[in-house]
């Protein structure tokens, strides 16, 4: 497993060269946006049950036939494992996040995990559909513009009470963990 | 590679759990002291060459044998490639610098190097010499900020303290 720096030292040690100016300026950044980006990691993980069931809701919103007799999410056995699921992922998506590099979710979360779901029998649209709206729900979270939505009396909405600042390199940093997800299972 | 992120990414994989907020301080207290180790990383990147000529001339002046008939610097060859191999340690502080830890040194660097040493008759008391050279040479603020020089001598005397 690899984080931001040590990155850099495995692509660094394959040129054979020292680590000079042009890639600390990366890392400087990283270090620079550090207190942001453990912001950003805390907003998924205090919201991560939440994000979590509302992801696999709205899939099942859209596809009610998975909780029918039959489906993929019925009996309560398959819901549970559906939500372990979508925790797992959220969980290694925010260790990549911590650590700056997709190399952990690669290779401990995503690595086989098509050919697992596919021998399972798991639809992989839903399973990419769920993962679709938790990158739109961490993404609120951490960029602070998540809404009540259409309920107003919504009683699980809430926002983190960070400093307001411009998080678009992390959301977009985040989004592409996410994107890496869905493009796994497509 | 060992890093605090990933060591702390590996615990809170092994529990099974989200990264919590120990996790998150310890990172926190990383990246606190990001800035000098970086600028040691950069600095001796920046001299890089002439750190390891001095260490290299350093070494072999203090042991002159070393270049006899039969000794381990008894050919330019030979020479180069103590030169080379100054250049491997440094290039491998300049990289724990950058992950702030010794994993590099560690994995890449200190495993089986005393094996290595003994097979080919190398002496590791002239990579000693050649890396205390550079220790003691090196000063602040001409050559790095005070905490930046400390950073580096750490990871220096950690390799002294492998090879002697």
């Amino acid at each position: 497993m690899l984080d931001a720096f040590s990155r850099a030292v495995v692509s660094a040690d394959s040129k054979n060269a020292a680590i000079g100016s042009g890639e600390l300026a990366a890392l400087r950044q990283y270090v620079a946006e550090g207190n942001k980006r453990l912001d950003a990691v805390n907003a998924i993980t205090s919201n991560a049950s939440c994000i979590v069931s509302d992801a696999v809701t709205g899939m099942i919103c859209e596809n009610t036939g998975l909780i029918q007799a039959g489906g993929n999410c019925y009996p309560n056995r398959r819901m549970a494992a559906c939500l372990r699921d979508g925790e797992i992922v959220l969980r290694y998506i925010s260790f990549a996040l911590l650590a700056g590099d997709a190399s952990v979710l690669d290779d401990r979360c995503l690595n086989g995990l098509k050919e697992t779901y596919i021998a399972l029998g798991v639809p992989l649209q839903s399973a990419a559909r769920a993962v679709g709206i938790m990158k739109a729900s961490s993404t609120a979270h951490i960029n602070e513009t998540n809404t009540s939505g259409t309920n107003p009396d919504e009683t699980r909405f809430r926002k983190m009470e960070t400093v307001k600042g411009d998080c678009s390199a992390l959301v977009a940093e985040a989004a592409s963990y996410f994107d890496r997800v869905a493009s796994a299972l497509a | 590679m060992k890093s605090v992120v990933t060591t702390v990414v590996t615990a809170a994989d092994a529990a099974g759990r989200f990264p919590s907020q120990n996790d998150l301080e310890a990172v926190q207290g990383n990246i606190q002291r990001a800035t000098a180790r970086l600028e040691a990383a950069e600095k001796l990147a920046t001299g890089m060459d002439k750190v390891v000529q001095e260490a290299g001339d350093a070494c072999f002046k203090k042991y002159p044998y070393l270049k006899q008939q039969g000794e381990a610097g008894s050919t330019q060859t030979k020479v180069d490639k103590c030169y080379r191999d100054l250049g491997h340690y440094m290039r491998l502080i300049n990289y724990c610098l950058v992950v702030g830890g010794t994993g590099p040194l560690d994995e890449w660097g200190i495993a089986g190097a005393r094996e290595v040493y003994r097979t080919l008759n190398l002496p590791t008391a002239a990579y000693v010499e050649a890396l205390t050279y550079t220790r003691d040479r090196a000063c602040s603020p001409r050559d790095m900020s005070p905490q930046a020089l400390n950073e580096l001598k750490s990871y220096l005397d950690y390799a002294i303290n492998s090879l002697s």
